[in-house]
């Protein structure tokens, strides 16, 4: 089989498989409750999740987490009800919308500088190289490379 | 003399010669003076010597439980095992630090007798750094900043004994130290490049007279990073190895700068290259290791490792800047002579690849970083106090850790300049086709979150393109030297090792990663309480509970659940236990693990009837694949090791007696 209809069929199975994970499925009750309590801090830890944490206030607030989703409160109300009383402290990844947005920003903005400048400093490949060298030279050059190669194991 | 007195006088002997070296290094290199050097090569070595007896001193004082000294009455108990007595000394803020200097003396002397013969004026200058940076160390311990043989006027009857977390498990022999070797080695690197910008010797030899060092630092950071996510694992009891705080920040930002070094310093070597960048890397590197010594060891940052907190912090925080001043002031004077000629090459060459690579692991640190500092900062300027924690490192980290994983496997496969259409096509077809089967094999076993199945793919992907290099490398060697498969690959290993060495260290990091996309996506737990007889079942393991009881012994009294587990083959005792010891206020999770190459059964009691053991309240986690990490970790350091090792051939440099007396057979 020809080399590139090997990779267009590995590419197409990889799409599929990609797709596959990525498609649209309903939560369960559980799932909804892992989601709700990952993002939750435990109030009397160190930065621990409500859902990993083992200390009693964390069980009592999944329990309520528990009892929101069992009365078919939205994720969006829980939130609301978790920081009407803590304030956005509650959540270990803080709200885009707010003051805290620059640690959603920053990383961001750095990563794009960084591929700007990066893609600046690459030789563009249309731009010929300089008078490419002639077979001679680069049969003598492959010979060379075979040698170091080889001498280098 | 006691101990204390013994181990307090080394440490005020080697300050003396350590400021003596300082100023016998700076002159020996203006001058070449190779007398005066002579002078501060013996005082590297004796300064060593003296850090080593305090540091045994103070194992020993701790192991015969000496009050009198400080240190000991408040980190040490007369119950303590002497095992864990003796590993005390990296149990607090004090003992850490004679521990850092001692580390530091030892590379001084290093230095002082090996480097300064290769490249002399140079490592005299070098030399001349590390003599000053020992220098501040030795005066931090030597004065109440953090005097580790600080007396009591009355020695107490017993001491408070160490932290509960720090003499919970055998691993604190091996997690601290492995850091502190790596934080420690990153200041030779930092060492030679402060010397080379000063003596404005442009040149790469800086750098290849500390490639081994700055390999050998960045695995042990890595290793020590997977010891401390294991401990963290085995003692923290609540079911994972990384929870993304300070402490683990602060390790982790120093390996990420160290990574990207490892990889940009190929460029300059090849292409001469990227000299300003790579130098700034080192100092980040270097700043970044006294930074989140800074952050985890002056209180600023609650973190579940912050053991101690000291007036050390502003000391810690000058030290700091003028690293940073000193460094980038020297960068900016010599940056015109640094400047690199010409561009970096096509998009598909090996040395951009490097580039994107650094692009991203510079912005996993900045992230790090950011979400490390920003509360505090936050709080100081308005007063908001708000959190930064797992899901907000998770996903900003996870999408640059999988374009990483992609880079590392197309990185290596790309020819130096750019590559052609027929080199891409030979390089990745095998490569393209385990990615796919890869993510067909993850979603297969179970694991179907998007990020999980990605990793599988990319890891896939990687593993494929190292199989590809080796199986070309040991046909290769077979045609032209004739040997057998095992003997070429051996020596593929022996003799580009760096190479072939940094390939396994890609597979370990592939491992790392399978295991935390499998545990991360497809942990599950079940928490119920139980009376004895009684039993839980999650994830096809039935855990029943058979006693609850409680155990004495001389430095802790624990409760001990007995746990049964069956299931999915294994068949398991676990005791998780509630342990508590005389000095800390709450009683300390320990948990029940049992570890298996599928699966591990995480169990922890979580509360119980404490009257009449009746009932206890039990949490099972079912992690899969975390064993791998640990696993992982071990290919990282083989692997480095491999690389690290010196070639035999590039021996002959060092020992021309010995080779050409082989050869000669």
């Amino acid at each position: 089989m020809n080399g590139r209809v090997v990779i267009a069929i590995a590419l197409l199975a990889l799409a599929a498989a990609l797709v596959f994970a990525a498609r649209p499925h309903d939560v369960t009750a559980d799932e909804r409750i892992d989601q709700i309590t990952t993002e939750l801090r435990c109030p009397v830890c160190q930065g621990l999740s409500v859902k990993d944490s083992t200390s009693e206030t964390a069980r009592q607030m999944r329990d309520l987490v528990a009892q929101r989703v069992r009365e078919g409160k939205s994720n969006a109300d829980i939130e609301a009800e978790f920081r009407a009383a803590y304030g956005d402290w509650i959540f270990l990844s803080p709200p885009v919308a707010s003051w805290s947005g620059l640690v959603w920003l920053v990383p961001i903005a750095a990563l794009g500088a960084g591929l700007v400048l990066v893609t600046g400093r690459l030789r563009s490949t249309d731009t010929p190289q300089a008078a490419g060298p002639s077979a001679s030279e680069v049969a003598a050059l492959r010979e060379r490379v075979a040698r170091e190669e080889a001498a280098e194991g | 003399m006691s101990a204390g007195d013994l181990g307090a006088a080394a440490l005020r002997a080697a300050l003396f010669l350590s400021l003596w070296g300082t100023g016998a290094a700076i002159y020996a290199a203006w001058r070449r003076d190779a007398r005066v050097l002579a002078s501060a090569r013996v005082a590297a070595g004796i300064a060593f010597g003296l850090v080593v007896v305090a540091a045994l001193s103070m194992m020993f004082a701790l192991a015969t439980h000496d009050f009198s000294i400080l240190y000991v009455a408040e980190n040490n108990a007369r119950e303590t095992p002497t095992f864990y007595s003796i590993i005390s000394l990296w149990a607090a803020l004090e003992g850490s630090i004679l521990l850092w200097t001692a580390i530091l003396a030892g590379a001084t002397a290093f230095i002082a007798f090996r480097g300064t013969l290769a490249i002399p004026r140079l490592a005299t200058t070098a030399l001349a750094v590390m003599f000053a940076m020992l220098t501040f160390f030795l005066l931090l311990i030597t004065t109440p900043a953090a005097d580790p043989f600080a007396r009591l006027a009355v020695a107490p009857d017993n001491g408070n004994g160490p932290n509960a977390l720090l003499q919970n498990h055998p691993l604190m022999a091996l997690h601290p130290p492995l850091l502190y070797l790596g934080y420690v080695l990153t200041s030779v690197p930092f060492a030679y490049a402060i010397a080379s910008l000063i003596l404005g010797e442009g040149g790469d030899r800086w750098l290849v007279a500390t490639r081994r060092f700055a390999l050998v630092s960045w695995a042990l950071l890595g290793v020590g990073i997977i010891a401390g996510a294991w401990w963290s694992y085995a003692v923290l009891g609540w079911g994972g190895y990384w929870a993304w705080d300070p402490v683990e920040n602060a390790a982790i930002m120093p390996w990420l700068t160290s990574t990207a070094y490892l990889h940009s310093v190929m460029v300059e070597e090849k292409r001469s290259l990227l000299r300003t960048w790579n130098l700034a890397l080192v100092v980040a590197t270097f700043a970044l290791t006294i930074l989140g010594t800074f952050l985890t060891r002056s209180g600023v940052v609650n973190s579940v490792h912050s053991f101690s907190l000291s007036a050390i912090g502003p000391l810690l925080l000058g030290y700091l800047v003028a690293i940073l001043v000193l460094s980038v002031g020297l960068l900016l004077w010599r940056s015109a002579r640094l400047r690199d000629a010409g561009p970096i090459g096509a998009p598909l060459s090996r040395e951009a690849i490097f580039l994107f690579q650094n692009v991203l692991f510079m912005a996993a640190t900045l992230t790090v970083l950011l979400g490390t500092l920003y509360p505090l900062v936050a709080e100081a300027i308005s007063g908001a106090q708000l959190s930064i924690g797992g899901p907000y490192f998770d996903r900003v980290e996870i999408p640059l850790a999988l374009a990483l994983l992609f880079l590392m496997g197309i990185g290596p496969q790309l020819p130096w300049h750019g590559a052609s259409r027929a080199t891409l096509e030979r390089q990745f077809t095998a490569p393209i086709v385990a990615a796919a089967a890869g993510a067909i094999a993850a979603l297969v076993t179970g694991t179907t979150a998007l990020a999980a199945v990605l990793t599988y793919a990319l890891g896939a992907f990687v593993v494929a393109t190292v199989v590809q290099e080796f199986t070309r490398g040991v046909r290769a060697r077979r045609t032209l030297h004739g040997e057998g498969g095992i003997a070429a690959f051996s020596n593929l290993l022996r003799r580009s090792g760096r190479r072939y060495g940094g390939y396994v260290v890609h597979v370990g990091i592939v491992l790392v990663a399978l295991a935390v996309a499998t545990s991360q996506a497809r942990t599950v737990d079940a928490e119920q309480t139980l009376a004895p007889g009684e039993a839980l079942v999650v994830a096809g393991y039935t855990v029943r509970l058979d006693t609850i009881r409680p155990v004495s012994e001389p430095q802790r009294d624990s409760i001990v659940a007995d746990l049964v587990v069956t299931g999915n083959g294994a068949s398991e005792h676990l005791r998780p236990a509630l342990v508590q010891y005389p000095n800390s206020a709450a009683a300390v999770g320990s948990p029940g693990i049992g570890a298996g190459l599928r699966d591990d059964l995480y169990t922890i009691l979580a509360a119980y009837d404490q009257r009449t053991f009746s009932w206890a309240t039990i949490r099972m986690r079912v992690i899969p694949g975390v064993s791998w990490l640990w696993l992982g970790g071990a290919v990282v350091g083989i692997g480095a090791l491999i690389a690290a090792l010196p070639a035999p051939r590039r021996r002959t440099v060092r020992m021309p007696v010995a080779e050409v007396a082989v050869s000669a057979k």
